[in-house]
């Protein structure tokens, strides 16, 4: 009895596990009114079967191809929404926060929090960590006339992301990622 | 009068045995009096053959054709679909990389000047 018992057991536990498990994915807002208000929009979604599809679209002769495969390689998802006007303050926190409060759920952990008073550009970094493996990664950036919210689903390798940096027509920094704090240091 | 009319009838109606060759006869009138059947109409007279024949091979190639076109169709929709999701995904990631730039600098700058950058780090 206790051996039927046992299966059934762990059908009706299953849902509750996968409840419980941390889920990286955000629910980002599709922001129409933004959109319509801003000079350049980007939006992205990109699930596992467009992922796959895009990485047999990418050379692996080619450097840059063969990074971005690299970097895909383990994710099952990639969400962008950005949004760019031509003057200051065309978009409130409030549009924003919908999105920063998800990031306040369990299994989150601040990584990088920054401000720039210069630049009046605020960027904060989330992972996501589970059995010491980041799985999934939130990027909301704020500028006077941008904003940006990134979210990467998948065994993210900070690392591969960082070199990514001069590629992409993007400059390199000499930044040494190292003394960057451990994920959740910041929480 | 009656009795007359009925010897008369029975007289007439005697049975009488056939002659030798009756059944002979009567097969060979039989077989002479069949009716002819309509000879089966051919519906494509011999000089429309070929016209059939080159409707047939048109009509299988235009289906060669028409799989062949839907195929190569489907290919181009599909690699449009990959090269779109490859331009999202570079897209994608060129992004991150900026803003993950934008965050470093802000810690480079706040690691190295001294109160101009606030960073949070």
């Amino acid at each position: 009895m206790k051996k039927r018992s046992l299966p059934i057991f762990l059908v009706l536990l299953a849902p509750a596990l996968a409840w419980a498990a941390p889920n990286p994915k955000l629910a980002i807002p599709e922001f129409t009114g933004l959109a319509q208000k801003a000079t350049e929009s980007v939006t992205i979604t990109l699930d596992p079967a467009l992922l796959a599809m895009a990485g047999r679209f990418l050379d692996g002769n080619d450097p840059q191809d063969a990074a971005t495969q690299e970097i895909i390689k383990g994710l099952r998802g990639i969400y962008v929404r950005s949004f760019t006007f031509d003057k200051d303050s065309a978009y409130q926190q409030a549009d924003i926060d919908a999105v920063r409060a998800q990031l306040a759920a369990p299994g989150w952990n601040r990584l990088v929090e920054t401000h720039s008073r210069k630049t009046r550009a605020n960027v904060d970094i989330y992972i996501m960590v589970d059995n010491n493996q980041a799985i999934g990664l939130a990027l909301i950036a704020s500028e006077p006339r941008q904003f940006t919210i990134v979210n990467i689903i998948g065994a993210i390798d900070l690392d591969k992301l960082h070199k990514l940096e001069g590629q992409f027509g993007v400059p390199k920094l000499d930044i040494d990622l190292s003394k960057t704090p451990a994920p959740g240091a910041q929480k | 009068m009656s009795q007359e009319i009925e010897s008369r009838m029975r007289a007439a109606l005697r049975p009488v045995a056939p002659p030798e060759d009756f059944s002979q006869k009567l097969l060979a009138r039989v077989i002479a009096d069949r009716p002819t059947l309509p000879k089966p109409r051919r519906i494509f007279s011999e000089s429309a053959r070929p016209l059939m024949w080159w409707l047939t091979a048109s009509l299988a190639a235009c289906l060669i054709l028409a799989v062949g076109v839907q195929r190569h169709l489907e290919q181009q929709r599909l690699q449009q679909s990959g090269l779109e999701a490859r331009r999202e995904v570079v897209e994608a990631l060129r992004l991150t990389s900026q803003k993950l730039n934008l965050a470093y600098e802000a810690v480079k700058n706040q690691s190295t000047s001294l109160g101009d950058e606030e960073s949070g780090v």
